[in-house]
């Protein structure tokens, strides 16, 4: 098995967690064919910090779901492949059985998730303790008495007061905050090489959302955790990631290092993003501006760039073909046909 | 390069699925669908198509009768008692040489009258009711919620033959029980259907523009209350022909003077009928088998197809 | 728990109270004198004229009609039903004779339906969309489409009449003793009567199963690396459990409906078979009675459901 280099970027396996190329990923609901994820190509980071950013329905979530391969009955990876660089060495994830043994074995244990609604992410007829010890007892060799115990610890390390009584508690006896602590501690049980986190604090008050952030920080900082973390919150990105990627209609449109991307956005549809988003201390006249019009019929797709219809700097050559992946440097790339002048501030 | 180790998938039927609706779609051959949603999820359903031409085929039938069949349903000819199926008497006839096709025929509209009339009846009262005091509420909503617990709280069947113990056995009262027995549940369902609907935005502005209760209620909330209400008068159908048929099958429903099914049915009771006679029971006994079975599947089609959580 | 189930069942007494008052209404708008199935009809026979009027006030039948409801609720209670117009008889003795009978018939019913109808329909819900699910979907239909009568017809021609292997009705044979020596008689009604039950309970576990697995936890379950047989029995089927309890629970009058007709059939002689002779003959104390009973016994079903549901989802045992 040999593997194309993806342009550009370099491959050292040493420091990178896991690779995603060129993945494609269609659904096939209501006799249709839509294609979800349509060539996406990413790496994250050992103990570092990927936010996938972009608009509901962008793909974002799919991406997760085909890593883990918890995608739903009537969809399938078409293309491309997903490469988890374990300890024992590389592990193709995208040609795993579905639920097969290989590919359990990874889930929960190396690689986790959590979700975005804690509410309906946890089975509501279990107590929290069994559901964060049914992690343990299919990946650890801990029995009988010493799960529940490690339970309580996880729960006392995830801040959660009094845990020797909250491990007997029922999901709805829990807070929401406290709630997605309990969840990110059946993530951390067995202290997995990646967490996938998708779109984590949605679903919270926005001051629970900071704790859990900084809860999330802290765990990748003692354990070296990769993070993969999902959200459409531009504020979110500059507070935690160490890569960004902006996904749009299943394409990755721009990626690249917080820095770069956030500092130098060369896609017209990061700028937009960016300037969607209001700065605190800006004040209350700042220049915000939505983003016109709405996302495209899946169904019924621009023929080229994506973007195209929304877009203020298109041209012809946009509706011709997808742009081609440029690279800025070896690690910023974007997909877009204007992406020089762009990049150098030409409007319209 | 890295070692990746590797184990392949098994293709299966449902890649092959996929593989030909990618090939379509990348075809273009794919397009919008047009005309009504509801509609199309319904004729999609094949049970559901299948139950329509059924449902169409014996209601014709019925309706038609006198025009497919030259025999008099209730003419008695003692020369041809139980005679098996022929030419002349396609289902035989009965043990007083009634012809039993055409009383299948001629009974399929009195059991299609009791089953159908009665439950569209009992949905109108039961919506007539439901959507005003589900909206208004008050008094008048307590009152008849009570009163529809204590009907549902009897067996369907025990209440039935209690009150034709009371009121006796006819064609009217009949269908008059099974009305009465049976707004409760449609009662229920559209008043908690408008109880959630009096909560949207919609109403709250059609409120705020000055309209009368009623209309509202019944104008503009009722139609969006429609789906399950369809759904619910097929449902109702289904058990009310299977109610009358028991009923009269037990020679306690409609008057045995008038053909039914269930009272086509009666004679079976008698072992011997049944095991020497099958011609009597075995055909009336099919017919309404899938008379049943043609509504249910319409009334599943019918709430897949309200169903706006299911796709389509 | 113990103040949730008294909260229920002080929710159901006005409703029994006034189903009770109905009753006693109907009994008193039917036609006949009240006398007649109040009091012991051997006595009522070697009375005169002087006596029966006098019976008639002690009875408390020429007092207002909250008066003479009273008595008859408060007999009632004590277990005192009347007696029957036609035999008798009292009724209290009729329905101790009968009910064990139907309690048999049903029982069995209701355990085979159940048992049969969640592993049916989780197993359908498990293969969905593939021929087996179809399959299983479209006999479902049938069980409910088909009425039960009519399957109890077939049943008698085929395994009782023409292979000889079940008897044709009835309950027992003289000389049969123990609960063995019955059971062939069982087995025509209670399958026949669960069968539509079961078709019911299997197209509800369906939907249910579906649903739970449709749900967000089942997808955080596999997260987590456990093995499908446990995703799908322990966190879909557990809480998939909770709706088809409440099912099987308001499945009760189906099944006294059900078992009405059945017994009428098979010659059982339960409360159904009762029942029906007692409508034919219009004896409406027994009719009323036994349509007492059957409502009593719905609202006991609908409060063990509560229990139950309070027992196996802990949101609302402990009042989420």
């Amino acid at each position: 098995m040999t593997m194309t280099q993806p342009i550009g970027s370099p491959v050292s396996s040493g420091d990178v967690a896991l690779s995603v190329r060129n993945l494609k990923t269609f659904f096939y609901t209501n006799k249709r064919c839509n294609k979800a994820v349509n060539g996406v190509s990413f790496e994250i980071k050992k103990g570092k910090t990927l936010c996938i950013v972009g608009e509901s329905g962008c793909g974002k979530s799919v991406t997760a779901s085909a890593i883990m391969q918890l995608l739903p009955t009537l969809s399938r990876i078409e293309d491309g492949e997903i490469v988890y660089y374990s300890e024992r060495g590389d592990i193709r994830l995208d040609t795993l059985e579905r639920n097969g043994k290989a590919m359990r074995s990874i889930r929960g244990s190396e690689i986790a998730m959590i979700f975005q609604d804690p509410m309906t992410a946890l089975n509501p007829v279990f107590t929290i303790g069994f559901q964060i010890v049914e992690n343990l007892r299919y990946h650890t060799a801990l029995r009988g008495r010493q799960l529940r115990d490690k339970a309580i610890d996880l729960l006392r390390s995830m801040g959660i007061p009094a845990p020797e009584r909250r491990v007997e508690q029922f999901p709805h006896q829990f807070s929401g905050g406290m709630r997605q602590r309990a969840m990110i501690a059946m993530a951390m049980a067995c202290n997995p090489k990646i967490l996938i986190a998708d779109e984590p604090t949605t679903a919270l008050d926005v001051t629970i959302q900071a704790q859990i952030f900084e809860l999330m920080a802290t765990l990748q900082r003692e354990h070296g955790t990769a993070i993969m973390l999902i959200t459409h919150d531009m504020g979110v990105v500059a507070e935690l990631a160490d890569d960004v990627a902006v996904m749009y209609m299943g394409n990755i449109v721009e990626a690249g290092t917080v820095d770069e991307v956030l500092r130098r956005p060369s896609h017209p549809y990061t700028r937009a993003l960016l300037d969607s988003v209001p700065v605190l201390g800006r004040g209350k006249n700042q220049d915000i501006r939505a983003i016109p019009g709405s996302t495209p019929d899946p169904f019924d797709r621009p023929g080229g760039c994506q973007f195209a219809d929304r877009c203020a700097y298109r041209l012809e050559a946009c509706d011709a073909a997808l742009p081609a992946e440029t690279h800025l440097s070896p690690t910023h790339r974007v997909r877009c046909v204007r992406h020089e002048e762009f990049a150098n501030g030409v409007r319209s | 390069m890295t070692e990746t180790t590797h184990e392949a998938r098994p293709r299966t039927r449902r890649d092959a699925q996929f593989d030909r609706i990618r090939a379509q779609e990348e075809a273009g051959r794919l397009n919008h669908p047009s005309g009504s949603r509801l509609l199309r999820k319904f004729l999609n359903n094949r049970l559901a198509l299948i139950g329509l031409i059924l449902f169409t085929v014996i209601v014709v039938t019925a309706v038609f009768a006198p025009f497919l069949t030259p025999w008099d349903p209730n003419k008695i000819n003692l020369r041809a008692m139980l005679q098996p199926p022929s030419w002349e008497h396609w289902f035989g006839t009965d043990r007083t040489g009634r012809d039993l096709f055409a009383r299948v025929l001629y009974g399929g509209r009195i059991s299609i009258l009791v089953g159908l009339g009665s439950a569209v009846l009992a949905a109108i009262v039961g919506v007539l009711i439901g959507v005003y005091t589900g909206y208004v509420g008050g008094w008048l909503d307590a009152i008849a919620m009570r009163v529809s617990e204590i009907f549902m709280s009897f067996p369907q069947i025990i209440l039935v033959l209690l009150l034709v113990s009371i009121l006796g056995q006819s064609l009217v009262n009949l269908m008059l029980i099974f009305v009465l027995t049976g707004w409760g549940g449609i009662y229920r369902m559209a008043r908690a259907r408008m109880l959630s609907l009096r909560e949207e935005e919609y109403v709250l502005a059609l409120r705020s523009f000055g309209l009368g209760r009623a209309l509202i209620a019944y104008k503009h909330m009722l139609p969006n209350a429609l789906g399950p209400i369809m759904v619910n008068v097929t449902l109702s159908t289904a058990a009310f022909i299977l109610q009358e048929a028991g009923l009269s099958f037990l020679g306690l429903g409609v008057p045995l003077s008038i053909p039914t099914w269930g009272n086509i049915l009666n004679v079976a009771q008698d072992l011997r009928v049944l095991q020497n006679n099958w011609w009597i029971w075995l055909p009336v006994g099919a017919t309404i088998s899938l008379f049943v079975l043609s509504v249910n599947f319409i009334g599943d089609g019918l709430r897949d197809a309200t169903d706006p959580t299911q796709q389509g | 728990m113990l103040t949730y189930i008294i909260r229920r069942i002080l929710i159901l007494i006005p409703m029994a109270f006034a189903i009770c008052f109905l009753v006693y209404l109907g009994l008193e708008l039917t036609p006949g004198d009240a006398v007649s199935y109040m009091i012991n009809p051997d006595a009522l026979g070697s009375m005169n004229p002087e006596q029966l009027e006098a019976l008639r006030q002690s009875l408390g039948l020429g007092q207002p009609f909250h008066v003479r409801f009273w008595v008859w609720f408060t007999n009632l209670l004590q277990g005192n039903f009347g007696y029957s117009t036609t035999g008798g008889v009292p009724i209290s003795s009729i329905i101790a004779t009968r009910l064990p009978a139907t309690l048999e018939l049903a029982g069995v019913a209701l355990v085979i339906s159940t048992v049969l109808g969640s592993l049916l329909g989780v197993f359908s819900a498990l293969k969905r969309g593939t021929v087996t699910d179809s399959a299983l979907t479209v006999i479902g239909m049938l069980g409910v489409s088909i009425p039960e009568f009519f399957f109890g017809l077939v049943a008698i021609l085929v395994f009782g009449l023409n292979l000889g292997w079940l008897p044709v009705g009835g309950r027992s044979m003289p000389g049969d003793i123990t609960f063995l020596d019955r059971l062939p008689h069982l087995v025509m009604p209670s399958l026949v009567l669960s069968i539509m039950l079961t078709a019911g309970v299997m197209r509800y576990a369906r939907s249910s199963m579906l649903d739970a697995l449709s749900r967000d936890f089942i997808k955080t379950a596999r997260s987590k690396g456990l093995p499908e047989w446990r995703v799908n029995a322990l966190h879909g089927f557990r809480v998939a459990l909770t709706p088809v309890v409440v099912l099987i629970g308001f499945r009760l009058p189906v099944l006294i409906g059900g078992s009405v007709i059945i017994e009428q059939v098979f010659q059982w002689p339960g409360i159904g078979n009762e029942f029906i002779s007692a409508v034919r003959s219009q004896d409406y104390p027994v009719v009323m009675s036994i349509a007492l009973l059957t409502v009593m016994a719905v609202l006991l079903a609908s409060l063990i459901v509560d229990v139950l549901t309070a027992l196996i989802d802990p949101r609302v045992r402990l009042g989420a």
